[in-house]
């Protein structure tokens, strides 16, 4: 199983970006909400999940705000600015364009092979 | 991207407080813990289980800490602070260096400063940096510096597109005169109107020249420069509109320039540049041009561009057939030869004081770093990685050269303020010794790369450290050994540069000396001299010439104090004329191949009155000089060199001047002591004497002895006979020979400062290295001298090292300071064998009375207590 520090360089950047497009959120939410729509194939620690969470916020784009978590507690939510959603915007479709690159590349390997 | 931007400087300026990170973590934590209970697990498996999960905490605090801008800031800042304190805590230690520092960075700075002034600044006016020199050059004769004529002139300024302004001055000694005050001689400047407006420069008073008092016919002009309407005119405000005469042409004051504006160089009285029909002559070249670049030019494109100019003159000219042109910034056309090569030497000179410097520091840290080695062990057990100590260790040594520094640019102000005074009056007044941008930048780049440079190898000595060898071991037995061969070599650098120094310095000394003990049998102090130009106007030819200076001569020997007066064509060691010689019987028919020599034409007394013994012969009588009568009286030297071996009394010679007009035959009369005459000719041509009757000169020297100050009765005995006569360049023989030599003085004292600073560090660091290395074998000697060594064998034992350090420093700077001597003597200074070996000498005994100290100590110490020593 992939742990977060396999995951492409900047790669977590844009899965956090993602998750947080729908709503904002804390920490350990979006590591609950990554897990659950990867089906349990990507785990992010804490190690990971939070210099990547300042780093955004450092850019600019997510902004974190204190608030009361569903059951009561006090948590850090964070959501996405405007210069974040542009930056999901660009990162999604550099993104579509390197997956979709890789994938032709392999696509052609595995015809040869055969 | 704006919005990013203010993030970015929003978090540059505020930090996140940590609690909130640890608050967050602590919920992520208990979140976790939270889903575990709920798939089923107890309470403390479900905790237990989350925070092998969850990891370390630091890591990511660190990580968070990491993402922040500028956090980099934070961690230096804290080195910066540790640096401090450790600098604080050794005080003495840190006080000894930054002291070496300031010395070192200060004179550098200081030297720089000068450099700057000398060859780099551009000239401080309006446009500076565009400002060019124009003059043709010899193509046959590789002579660089050729007038132009009016008419080249105005070709270049007609035909060359890349300039905005090209103006031409032709310099002149100008005799400003009027009724009832005495008439006094300026530098005159002749210049096209455009000079003023090249500067952007306006009159103080009144006006500046204008383009239409150029215009044939026009109403003569004159402008004053500060300084004389000041002296002359006392800032006399109504001085506008005055009246006066020019070198006998009457002319109308109409402007007074700015204080200080003396341009292109030591101007003092501008006029219009009038053509006339001598000017219109195309082999008539008496203008220096001046000239400001379009924007974006360089003096190279404009010079390129002059070329085709010239290139056609040349073909269309005669007269200007085999001229080029150059076209050179006022450094370089101004400040060139032997200006430049000083300044470079003293340049390299002080640069070598600061490695000396350098090499001083790296060794003290080196020395200290076998101490901190415990402080640097126990920071890497801690976890600081070796790059974080090698950086914690130069920010130290940045922090104190930069302190030095600081120190050192006050020494800096000082001594360039001394340089500035030492200067005045013969450095052009557009050399400005201040410092400004540049200055700074190199001062600062001086700061950090010293800094670096002493710092990097204790640096990585210190940080190479085995944690377990230094804490379980001594911290002085480890590591004493390989820092050995690094100090030795520190010293050997050492050593060898301040010997090139010291080589240098003494060379000036030598030459300063040498120029000093020229003509030892003239009583310089007492002897006066001014020069006097007779107008050709009112003093046609030789016979009223003559008429004057024999009445002249009579009432300066009457003035009272006076011992002796004479006139002659040059005051002893002021220069000579030179003409083509021919000896009888020995005719040479290729006039190229004709021997110079060098003559003074003089009246009768000259001999009594500069006290030059006459060796045989005798000295002019009345009739000598006159025609048929031609005599001369020839310099021992002179005579050994024209007749080898024969006795010239009786012989007979010719000379020819420069149309290539050969003299009557001239009789040998008599020799002289020798005697030198051109003082910065390195190869005298043989000179000889000739009564002023032969060679009737319009421009002569008064020279008279006296005890009290003569000036005031020359002037007066001078006007008694011609009242629109001034004397120029008066001088006490002795300063007038001061004002020759100020190059070698002022840099011999300058030369002499940096070595012997050199010298101090020099001996200091090798004394430092050979205490430190002699303490930490305390217990060594000890043992030794229980066994039985004697002193002696003490003495030599301390002292081999150093002494082997002081041998090789003193044969590589040998090495080294034979190609300084030649480049010294590319600029007329001559060594001397003598100077080397002194210096090696004065080295050498330094050295080892610097080792001899420690090991005097280690000599006496006492056995048991050196056993113990800790």
């Amino acid at each position: 199983m992939p742990t977060s520090t396999d995951l492409l360089q900047g790669t977590l950047d844009l899965l956090i970006l993602q998750t947080l497009a729908l709503e904002p959120m804390h920490g350990w939410g979006i590591a609950q909400r990554i897990q659950q729509v990867s089906k349990d194939v990507l785990q992010i620690g804490q190690g990971s999940l939070y210099p990547a969470l300042y780093r955004l916020e450092y850019k600019g784009w997510i902004k974190a705000e204190w608030g009361n978590s569903e059951n009561n507690r006090r948590a850090k939510f964070y959501r996405l600015t405007a210069a974040g959603r542009k930056q999901l915007q660009s990162e999604v479709e550099t993104w579509d364009r390197l997956s979709s690159a890789v994938s032709l590349i392999l696509g052609r390997t595995v015809e040869a092979s055969r | 991207m704006i919005t990013e931007f203010l993030t970015w400087l929003r978090f540059l300026i505020l930090r996140k407080k940590n609690s909130e990170l640890d608050d967050e973590l602590r919920f992520h934590l208990e979140q976790s813990i939270a889903a575990k209970v709920a798939a089923g697990l107890s309470a403390s498996d479900a905790r237990r289980q989350a925070l092998i999960e969850f990891g370390g905490v630091e890591t990511t605090r660190e990580q968070c800490d990491r993402q922040r801008p500028g956090w980099w800031a934070g961690i230096i800042s804290q080195d910066v602070r540790y640096a401090m304190r450790s600098i604080l805590a050794h005080r003495w230690f840190s006080a000894a260096i930054v002291a070496t520092l300031a010395l070192g960075i200060g004179l550098n700075t200081m030297v720089f400063t000068l450099v700057n002034a000398v060859l780099l600044k551009p000239v401080p006016v309006p446009n500076g940096d565009r400002l060019v020199s124009v003059m043709e050059r010899n193509l046959v004769h590789d002579v660089g510096s050729v007038p132009l004529s009016y008419p080249d002139f105005q070709d270049y300024r007609k035909q060359a597109k890349l300039f905005d302004f090209f103006e031409a001055v032709t310099q002149e000694a100008g005799v400003l005169s009027e009724q009832g005050n005495p008439p006094q001689q300026y530098q005159l400047d002749r210049a096209t109107a455009g000079m003023f407006s090249m500067v952007q420069t306006n009159a103080f008073l009144g006006r500046p020249l204008l383009p239409g008092d150029e215009q044939p016919g026009a109403a003569p002009v004159v402008v004053l420069a500060y300084n004389v309407w000041q002296e002359r005119y006392a800032g006399l405000p109504g001085i506008i509109g005055r009246q006066v005469h020019v070198s006998g042409q009457s002319a109308t004051i109409v402007g007074v320039m700015p204080k200080d504006f003396r341009f292109p160089h030591g101007v003092d009285l501008w006029m219009p540049l009038v053509p006339t029909p001598d000017l219109a002559k195309r082999d008539n070249r008496i203008l220096q041009c001046y000239a400001i670049l379009k924007p974006g030019v360089t003096p190279r494109k404009a010079g390129a561009e002059l070329d085709g100019i010239s290139n056609r003159l040349t073909s269309q000219f005669p007269e200007d057939k085999g001229l080029g042109v150059s076209v050179l910034t006022f450094q370089q056309r101004f400040n060139g030869g032997r200006i430049r090569t000083a300044f470079l030497l003293m340049l390299a000179a002080v640069g070598f004081v600061l490695l000396i410097a350098c090499a001083d520091v790296a060794n003290m840290m080196l020395s200290r770093s076998l101490n901190r080695q415990r402080e640097m062990s126990i920071r890497t057990a801690l976890g600081a990685s070796r790059w974080r100590i090698v950086r914690q260790l130069l920010i130290e040594s940045v922090l104190l050269s930069t302190l030095g520094g600081l120190l050192g640019l006050g020494l800096a102000e000082g001594s360039i303020h001394w340089f500035d005074l030492a200067t005045t009056g013969i450095r052009p007044d557009w050399v400005q010794f201040t410092m400004n941008f540049p200055v700074f930048g190199y001062f600062a780049a001086l700061c950090v790369l010293s800094g670096l440079l002493f710092g990097i190898a204790p640096a990585l000595r210190s940080s190479k450290t085995s944690v377990f060898d230094v804490l379980k071991d001594r911290a002085h037995s480890v590591g004493s050994h390989r820092g050995a061969w690094l100090s030795s070599a520190l010293v050997v650098f050492q050593f060898a540069l301040t010997l090139v120094l010291l080589t240098g310095a003494g060379i000036f000394i030598h030459s300063l000396l040498d120029r000093l003990a020229v003509n030892p049998f003239i009583p310089a102090s007492q002897v006066t001299t001014a020069r006097l130009h007779l107008p050709e106007e009112r003093y046609k030819d030789n016979e009223a010439r003559i008429h004057f200076f024999d009445q002249l001569l009579l009432r300066l020997r009457s003035m009272p104090g006076v011992r002796h007066a004479a006139i002659a064509s040059g005051a002893p060691g002021m220069g000579a004329a030179n003409e083509q010689i021919e000896l009888e019987h020995l005719p040479i028919a290729n006039p190229v191949q004709r021997p110079w020599i060098s003559f003074v034409a003089q009246f009768p007394g000259y001999f009594d009155t500069i006290h030059l013994p006459l060796l045989q012969g005798r000295d002019f009588n009345e009739t000598e000089g006159t025609s048929k009568h031609e005599a001369a009286v020839l310099t021992r030297d002179a005579a050994a060199r024209l007749w080898p071996g024969q006795n010239p009394i009786g012989k007979r010679f010719r000379l020819f001047d420069d149309k290539n007009k050969p003299t009557p035959w001239i009789t040998v009369i008599g020799i002289s002591a020798n005697m030198v005459q051109e003082a910065w000719d390195d190869n005298p041509k043989p000179l000889l004497f000739v009564p002023y009757r032969q060679e009737g000169w319009d421009n002569m020297a008064l020279v008279v002895e006296s005890g009290a100050d003569p000036l005031q009765s020359m002037r007066q005995a001078v006007q008694s006979l011609d009242g629109e006569l001034p004397l120029s360049e008066p001088f006490r023989l002795k300063d007038a020979i001061e004002q020759q030599i100020w190059f070698l003085r002022i840099f011999g004292k300058v030369f002499l400062t940096f070595a012997l600073i050199a010298m101090l560090m020099a001996s200091v660091g090798i004394y430092a290295v050979i205490a430190h290395a002699t303490n930490s074998r305390t217990q060594e000697i000890g043992v030794r001298i229980a066994l039985g060594a004697t002193v002696s064998n003490i003495l030599l034992l301390v002292m081999r090292r150093g002494l082997w350090q002081v041998a090789v420093g003193l044969a590589v700077g040998l090495a080294a300071a034979f190609p300084q001597a030649r480049v010294m003597a590319s600029i007329g200074l001559r060594s001397d064998p003598v100077i080397f070996c002194s210096v090696a000498f004065m080295m050498a005994s330094v050295g080892v009375f610097a080792c001899w100290l420690p090991a005097r100590r280690a000599a006496g110490l006492d056995p048991v207590k050196a056993i113990r020593y800790e």
